[in-house]
This record gives C-alpha cells, structure tokens and sequence, in this order.
C-alpha cells in the first residue's frame, strides 16, 4: 500500500531532455519490481509526433510525444498524472493545461525557481479541483515496489540498497531532494523501509503540505509512522504539530527539523532552501517548531546523527507491540539487474566486442586529440605547423623543419590557379547556382582526376618506378614511350627551356639548397636534360616537380594527390566565399560559346 | 526573496501610484552639482542624505544625516561617499531624498502568506510599531482576488485612523497591494507612512522585498538585488552568485567572518544540517556553502577556491547526502582539482578534510578523494554507511576517528 503513486499511476511527462532522463530512471525502477513501465508519453512541442527511446531492462520502448496535454490524455486514457520537467518561464502554464485535463489527478512539478505567486494560484487551483498539486522544485515521488515518479530514489544500486523494490512501513515526507534519498536509506538499515517518500520542494509555498500528506498516510493502513524533514521558515511544521495534537493518530510521527545554526549566526543571515527563512519578526526558528512537534507528540531528536537510532528504537517498539509485523528480507541476489550497457560491460571485462574499424593516426577519447599520439597542443606549445600535422595524418611520420618548409612551399604554390581551371570554374557556377559552401566546393573536387591535377600521383609513380628499377633516364623514356605513352610531369602548354616556370626554379633552388637527399628530383631532372633537347617545351613542369620531392620525403604514391586537394580546397573555398560576396548571379553559357552540331528542326513523326 | 534598496524600491512604488520623497542616487560627488541644478526641490527645500548600502544600523554609523540645506547635503555625501565602515566595507552610493515636513506616522505592510497576501496597518508607525505591534490590523487576500475596499475600510476604522484619513489610507492600501501583486513582491512595508503637510499620505521608508525568481518578466527590473545581511556581498560572495546564475544546478556561498570550520557541503537541505551540526558541537562556522542540481564541475572548483581561501580554518566539511542525480564523480572532480590547487598555492596547511557522500558514482567520487591522502592531503573520507553528520563529530569532537 501507499499514498499519492501506486501501481496503477500511469505518467505523461511534460518536457524534453531533462523529462526523458527522468523516464529512464522511472523505467529502471518498474525494471527492478518487474511492473510495465509507468510512462506512456510525453508532452513537448518542439518534438510532437516523434518518439522518444527510453530503456527498460534490456529493451527500448518507443514513447510517444505530444503538443498538448489534451492530445496525450485523449490518445492514451490510462494518464492519470504528469510530472512536469520544463523550465521556469513555462513550468506554470504546464501546470494549468495539467491541472485542467479533466483524466490527470496529480501534478508534480520537478521545476525550480518558479515564481511564488505561480506556486500558490496552482495551489488554489488544484485545491479547487480535488487533485493534488505537488511541488514545486520537488525531487518527485516514490513508492515502494509500485510506482517512481521523477529521479527520486536515485541510480538503480541505491533503489537496491534502500530495499525500494519492496514496501517497508514508514512514510517520508521531506523538502530536500538529496535527504528524501538519506532518509529512504536509514529507513531501511535502521528499519524496514518505506511506503511512499514524497519530496514537496524546499519552495516557501509547497503547493501540497506536510498535513495533506500526513492525512492520506493515516489513511494508509501499510504505514505506520511518518518521518518528516523540516527546517526553519514558515510555519508547516506547526501545522503539522497542530495536526499530530489535534486528536489521536494512528501513525507515529518522527521529525527532524534544521536551521538552528542561526541562532549562533549575525542576526539578518540566511540560507539554505527559497523556503528556509525565519520570519521577520523571528517566527518559524528551528526551536520553536521542534518544541511544537515534541509537545504535540511527535519524536524530534536533538540532531540529524540520532534520526537512525530514533527511528531503529520506534520500529522496534512498533514490532513488539505487534503493529508491525517483519517481512522476511528479499534475496537481493535474485532481483532483476539493470542490463550493463556495452561501455559498462566491456569495462568490466564481462564481453570482448570485435572491432568495426581499425585506426592509426588519430584518437581523440581524452581530453582533447592525439595525432600519431601526440597531443595536438603539445604540438602546438613546441611550435609546430600545420605541415607537421599532415606529416603525421598521412604519413604518420613527424617532419623536420626543413621538410616541413618544403611541404609549406608546395601547398602555397598550388593553392590556386585562377578562375578558369575546371575545378574552380564548377565551384563558381555551383556558387552562383545557390549551392552552398561544402557542395560548391566538392563539385570542384571532382574534377580532379587523370587530366585536372592527377598528374602529380602519376608522375610520383613512374618517377618512383624508375629510380626503384634503377633505370637510367634514356632506358626510363624508352620504357615509358614503348609501354605508358607521354611521361607523366614532363612538358607545358606554354613554359619552357627559354621561358622557365619560376615556381619550379624557385623550389628546385630551395630544395637543393638544402642537406636532404633528394634522388627522385635529380632523376627527374636528369629526364628533363633529354626530353627538353629534344624539344623546347618538355621541361620538368610543376605537377612532376612537387612529386618528385614528395617521394622523395617519403610519402607514398597515393597520398600525393592529396597535396593537390588539400592546397586546391583552399581555393575553391576562396572562389566560393567571392562570388557570394559579390552575389553573383546563376551563370548560364552563351550560345555563341557552344558548338550546335544537331541536326535542323524536323518534324516529329507519328508513334508507331 | 531579494532585497531591493531603497532609491529603486521607492521608484517601484511611484510607478504604481504611490506618494514617494523625491530622491537621487549619487555614486560620485561630482553628480550632486547638475543634479541640484536639474531638480528645484533640492535647491527649494530640507535634505535628508543617506548611505545606499545594505549596511544595518546606518544610524549608528553615522551614515544618515537629515536636515541638511543644499551646502550641508553636499558636505555629507562628500564626507560619505568612499567611506570605511568596517570590515573592508565602503560606502558606495548615497541617496539624497526631501525631507517631508509631517504630523502624524502610520504603518502599511503587505505580506506574502502561504494562501495569498496579509496587508497590514496601524494607526501608529516609525519607532513606536515595535513595542505596540498588537495594534496593527489585518486584511487577508488571497492569491489571484482583488483586495476589497470595503474590507481594508473596515481594518482602517478599527487601526483607528481619523474618519477622514480613512479613504486615503484605502486608496494608498489598495495601490500598496496592486504593487505586491504586479511586480511578484514578497514583502513590502512602508514604516513611516507619513501625513505631509499639504494632506497627502507619503511613503517616507519603505522595504521591498520581490521574488528573484520573476524576474525573467520584469524587464523593467533595472536594479541589482542587494544582500538581506545587513552588510553589502563580498567580492567571493558576488563571484560565485555570479557563476550561479548562468549554471546548470545551484552553488552557493556566504562569508561568515571568525570560523574554524568551513563548509563545502552538497544540497540545500542537507547543508543547512551541517551547518547545524558544527554549531551543535561547538564549532564556528566560517562560512554556508552549498552545490546541488548536478552543477559543472568547473563551478564547484570555483566554489572550492572560495571556500579554501576562507582566513583561519582549520577543517573543511565535504559533506552529503544520498545524491538522487547529482554525480558524485564529476562534482568532486572539481572539488579535488580546487584542493589541489589550494595546496599549490600554499593554502590548506594544517587544514583537516572530512568527506561524506552517496549518489550517482558514489564509488569512484569517493576514491578519487581517498587518493589525495597519498598527495600529503589531510583527508578522511567515508560513505553512505556513516551517517550523514557524524564526520563532523568525528571532525570536531575526535570522537570516533579511527
């Protein structure tokens, strides 16, 4: 038995993340006492018409979500309660759609810092109607082994631990969320646990008091005392004393209140909960309400640390007198356990999982990412660049400063080459079509292939091939004219032996100005001595020179188109950002620039 | 509940209506010459010069001075303006108001209770409330009913006020629970409410308390909200009210000058036992702390730094209850990277800590902190099955300490 949640409370949850974290741990409880999960929807507008996932045991139920209260209640009848998760600003107007759903007898609002003023019109409203406002700020409500609703009881070992899968015989009412929990706990290792444990909010104006509560637990016939957590501030105490001294009860009442600290404090200081403040004429001290409660009856030891012996010495008392009668204690061991998740159980060592992928270049599971193992702000902080980065990404090699220099200069020479090369001339018509920044830029991208910028992987191919076979270069360009065709990185369209490309020369003097062995671009050069006797225009170009180089610092073949790519996205993002800047227009070809070779307009004939 | 000083808190009860003295802010003494210029009732009439400050007991420091001519305002907010009161406190504002020549002091209040507003008033008001308080009268309205005039008419006859002074003090009643009722108030008490010489009720003083959690629609609340601890915040205080309003969750911290025992508690209710429990064993407590809500662990460090740079500690109480969601691994996280760095800057020496917690990861959190002793951290940790308070037995008493 118990008060407010049974097992029969069926919960839609108003709001999103903070709601379905609460729904997750209502379903481990209804897991633990083997009850189907008390949460039949959601309301969020944001997310109305989806669903949202929550786990229960090992499986994920599929929540609905919905607009309105109405909409919940009317597609599901079994509602008879909401618990109210969204934020301060909107909490009260949850609560009033809550309130007025003719099918929703309880309302429990987990949302802190709602106005006052909300707090006591819900209140009223509620009172008006029969139904029970709980909260605000409330930590939620717990019965044991029948119904959870919110987080209160805490992760599934405490529910274990406090015996919450079963019902004991004490009911809890308290302010505080985190002492609902400590006094669930000392119910059941200095007793045999609880009924019902209600957090009301530490709020001034809870908008269900100790006394409503303390009536439905006399009606309770499962409970047989009540604990309850006050502190200074208000006077619900006293009402609860009056209460207690009113007439006889059945149930005892064991209360512990805080705040006498502020006797021994400067006068005007306070603190603890919105509701913990002592009146302004001294009214509601933690001493004058303990002394209400002991002269009504109630039990109220001198501080926190004898609530556990007080309650230990009362259950005793209540067993012997025959009011209680002790349950045999449950085999914990044969309770359900919440399914580890894969991370939990791996952890532990319980399953071995067989990788998806597998890599070597990067991880980035601490607190910030490793390249080839080195954290990247190490890197930093000792002064390393951005090629040094890409040495490790690509190559998993870390580059010296020299070789990093070179690398800088080949991406700074093929970054861009204009306008008119087909993998800019596509991100601009893609740029002026509307297409945004990353499919402009990949529609450059694939242009790239055997005749736009491919020539780099092919000349570091054969270049490679050649120096592997030691071949000399004439036996290289016989090999090349009889089997492959044009050699790869050798000729231009207009440079030449007489009109030298100045990029080539000046990375060829900078290379060469330096102490790294460099085979690959002596033998490329060596190629050039011939072809260019040959003829004029068959120079080293550009494409054959940076690969030449690169194979020469080690990467291999098929990373060096990425030298291309990675210096060309910088362009095509340039070319991209500049017609958008000039809000160009969608480009459309001019007639005059194609070629109509079609036939002259024919009649269509019959379908036959 | 908030405090609101007594320059906004008077322009509140202007806005809905209310009779209030002309008055002026001043945090410079340079702006008290273009005021005097802008405003004629400086020049014209009897000043009163106040410090704007949550100090208590501004009398006895000195700190309001009435009857001034303009020359004699000028000096008093010169002599006031910067100055030291005390406990590294100064005077930073002042507020220059008219004095209000009058007859007769009344009393007006409204009060929030638990089912809706108690409005009360007496026919007596300044000093002279305090020792004839069974003659004030009282209207009970509840929440979302309009007052009743008939029924604040019938209090004003029984307080008793002059027969022709009654509809005035209804009217001003009637505007003084609008005001409640409007702007979210919690407390509003106007001690004196004054006859003016012309005939008009004024509010010579008023407290206004409002609840800080309406603020979000109040955008016309322009002010700060002052401390209720007849002192001004300190900077710690600021700082981590500061950190506090734009976190997930709650920190909380209060200075209370001369403890031994500091206290970096978990929770708004189990704190506030702690606290009991060090006063119950004879300790001074050094300060109110409290995390709750699963705040970042960011925050709880800062809050951490605080409570360690606390002058003359000799223990810190990290204490707990059963937490229900906060995570106990990630909150002391913070807690210990705040130690850490205490101890690094020479802070906690001879400094004791006593650790109590459960909760969400409770055997990791509590660990982590069993570790630090193997840092030369002087730490003593225990979990759920030490009950809640008896780490500061332990801690004050030595009683138990194994």
């Amino acid at each position: 038995m118990s008060i407010v949640a049974n097992a029969d409370t069926r919960v839609v949850i108003m709001g999103g993340p903070a709601g379905t974290n609460a729904a997750r741990r209502m379903g481990e409880f209804c897991h633990l006492i083997k009850k189907p999960l008390n949460v039949v929807a959601f309301v969020f507008p944001p997310d109305a018409g989806k669903t949202f996932e929550i786990p229960y045991g090992a499986q994920l139920v599929s929540l609905p979500v919905y607009r309105t209260v109405a909409e919940a209640t009317a597609a599901h009848p079994e509602i008879n309660a909401t618990v109210i998760y969204v934020g301060a600003d909107r909490a009260t107007k949850a609560a009033q759609d809550a309130l007025a759903d003719p099918k929703i007898k309880l309302v429990s609002m987990i949302t802190e810092g709602v106005p006052e003023k909300d707090a006591k019109l819900l209140a009223k409203d509620a009172k008006k109607r029969g139904k029970v406002f709980n909260g605000p700020s409330s930590i939620g409500i717990l019965s044991a082994g029948e119904s959870r609703l919110g987080v209160i009881g805490g992760e599934f070992n405490n529910l274990v631990l406090s015996k919450l899968y079963r019902p004991g015989s004490f009911g809890v009412i308290t302010k505080s969320g985190g002492l609902s929990n400590e006094i669930m706990w000392i119910c059941s290792q200095f007793a045999d646990g609880v009924t019902t444990a209600i957090g009301i909010g530490g709020d001034a104006y809870p908008g269900t008091d100790f006394v409503s509560y303390l009536e439905m637990f006399e009606k309770d016939p499962q409970t047989k005392a009540v604990v309850i957590v006050g502190e200074m501030g208000g006077n619900l105490e006293e009402q609860a004393a009056a209460w207690l001294g009113a007439k006889k009860r059945r149930i005892r009442l064991i209360a512990t209140i805080s705040g006498f600290c502020q006797e021994h404090l400067p006068k005007g200081m306070k603190f603890g909960h919105a509701g913990a403040k002592e009146g302004l004429r001294g009214e509601g001290s933690a001493r004058s309400k303990t002394d209400a409660l002991r002269a009504a009856g109630a039990i109220v030891p001198d501080t926190f640390g004898a609530l556990g012996p007080a309650i230990e010495k009362l259950y005793r008392e209540l067993v012997e007198t025959g009011v209680i009668a002790p349950v045999a204690e449950t085999d914990a061991a044969a309770l359900p356990r919440l399914p580890k998740s894969i991370d939990q159980a791996m952890k532990s060592g319980d399953v071995m999982v067989e990788p998806l992928i597998k890599t070597t270049i990067s991880d980035d599971r601490g607190d910030e990412p490793c390249y080839d193992g080195y954290p990247a702000s190490e890197l930093i902080k000792k002064g390393y660049q951005i090629p040094h980065v890409i040495g490790l990404l690509w190559n998993k090699k870390l580059l010296s400063a020299q070789e990093a220099e070179i690398v800088k200069r080949i991406i700074m020479l093929s970054a861009d080459h204009g306008p008119c090369v087909s993998g800019a001339l596509v991100t601009i018509i893609a740029a002026g079509a509307g297409i945004n920044m990353a499919q402009s830029v990949a529609a450059g991208m694939m242009m790239i292939g055997p005749r736009f910028g491919g020539a780099v992987t092919d000349a570091g191919k054969w270049f490679k091939y050649a120096v592997d076979q030691k071949l000399t270069p004439e036996a290289f360009l016989d090999y090349m004219k009889a089997n492959v065709g044009p050699v790869p990185g050798i000729g231009h369209r207009v440079k030449s032996v007489k009109n030298p490309d100045k990029r080539v020369a000046e990375l060829v003097s900078h290379v060469k100005s330096l102490s790294i062995p460099m085979p690959h671009l002596d033998f490329a050069l060596q190629v050039e001595k011939i072809t260019t006797a040959k003829k004029d225009t068959l120079i080293l170009n550009v494409d054959g020179t940076i690969a030449a180089i690169l194979v020469d610092l080690g990467y291999p073949v098929e990373s060096l188109n990425g030298f291309f790519i990675l210096a060309r996205t910088i362009g095509f993002i340039g070319h991209w950002i500049d017609q958008k800047r000039q809000g160009s227009r969608l480009i459309r070809l001019f007639d005059y620039l194609v070629n109509y070779a079609t036939p002259k307009r024919r009649d269509v004939p019959p379908l036959t | 509940m908030a405090k609101v000083l007594e320059g906004p808190g008077m322009d509140l009860f202007k806005k809905w209506g209310m009779a209030v003295p002309n008055h002026v802010v001043l945090t410079s003494v340079d702006q008290f010459d273009p005021l005097a210029q802008a405003n004629a009732w400086m020049r014209n009439g009897k000043l009163v010069v106040k410090a704007h400050e949550a100090i208590g007991s501004r009398m006895k420091l000195g700190l309001v001075k009435v009857d001034l001519d303009l020359a004699g305002a000028k000096k008093a907010v010169t002599e006031m303006l910067g100055k030291n009161v005390g406990s590294g406190l100064t005077v930073s504002q002042v507020i220059v108001s008219e004095m209000v020549p009058h007859s007769a002091e009344y009393y007006l209040a409204v009060k929030s209770v638990r089912e809706g507003a108690d409005l009360m008033l007496a026919s007596v008001g300044g000093i002279e409330i305090e020792s004839q308080w069974d003659k004030v009268q009282h209207v009970a309205i509840e929440v979302g009913d309009p007052a009743l005039a008939a029924e604040i008419e019938a209090a004003a006859k029984k307080a008793g006020f002059a027969k022709d002074l009654v509809p005035k003090v209804v009217e001003f009643a009637l505007k003084l629970h609008q005001c409640y009722d409007q702007e979210d108030a919690q407390y509003l008490e106007i001690n004196p409410l004054v006859l003016s010489a012309s005939g008009e009720l004024v509010a010579l003083d008023a407290v206004t308390l409002l609840d800080a959690d309406a603020r979000y629609r109040h955008p016309d609340w322009n002010f700060t909200f002052a401390s209720e601890f007849g002192r001004p915040y300190t900077s710690d205080e600021r700082a981590i009210m500061e950190i506090d309003s734009r976190v997930k969750g709650s920190v909380k911290f209060i200075e209370i000058p001369g403890g031994d025992t500091a206290l970096l508690p978990a929770g708004g209710g189990a704190s506030v036992f702690y606290s009991d429990a060090v006063v119950a064993r004879g300790g001074k407590i050094a300060n109110y702390a409290e995390y709750s809500g699963d705040p970042p662990d960011w925050a709880v460090e800062a809050l951490t730094d605080k409570v360690c740079s606390l002058p003359g500690i000799k223990r810190i109480i990290v204490g707990g209850a059963i937490a229900n969601f906060t995570d106990v691994k990630k909150t002391f996280t913070g807690i210990i990277a705040g130690f850490r760095r205490a101890k690094a800057d020479g802070k906690l020496k001879d400094v004791e800590i006593w650790v109590r917690r459960g909760g969400p990861k409770e055997a990791e959190g509590l660990a982590a902190m069993r570790a630090l002793e193997d840092e030369g951290f002087n730490i003593h940790v225990y979990d759920r099955y030490t009950p809640l308070t008896d780490i500061v037995d332990f801690a004050i008493q030595g009683k138990g300490n194994p």
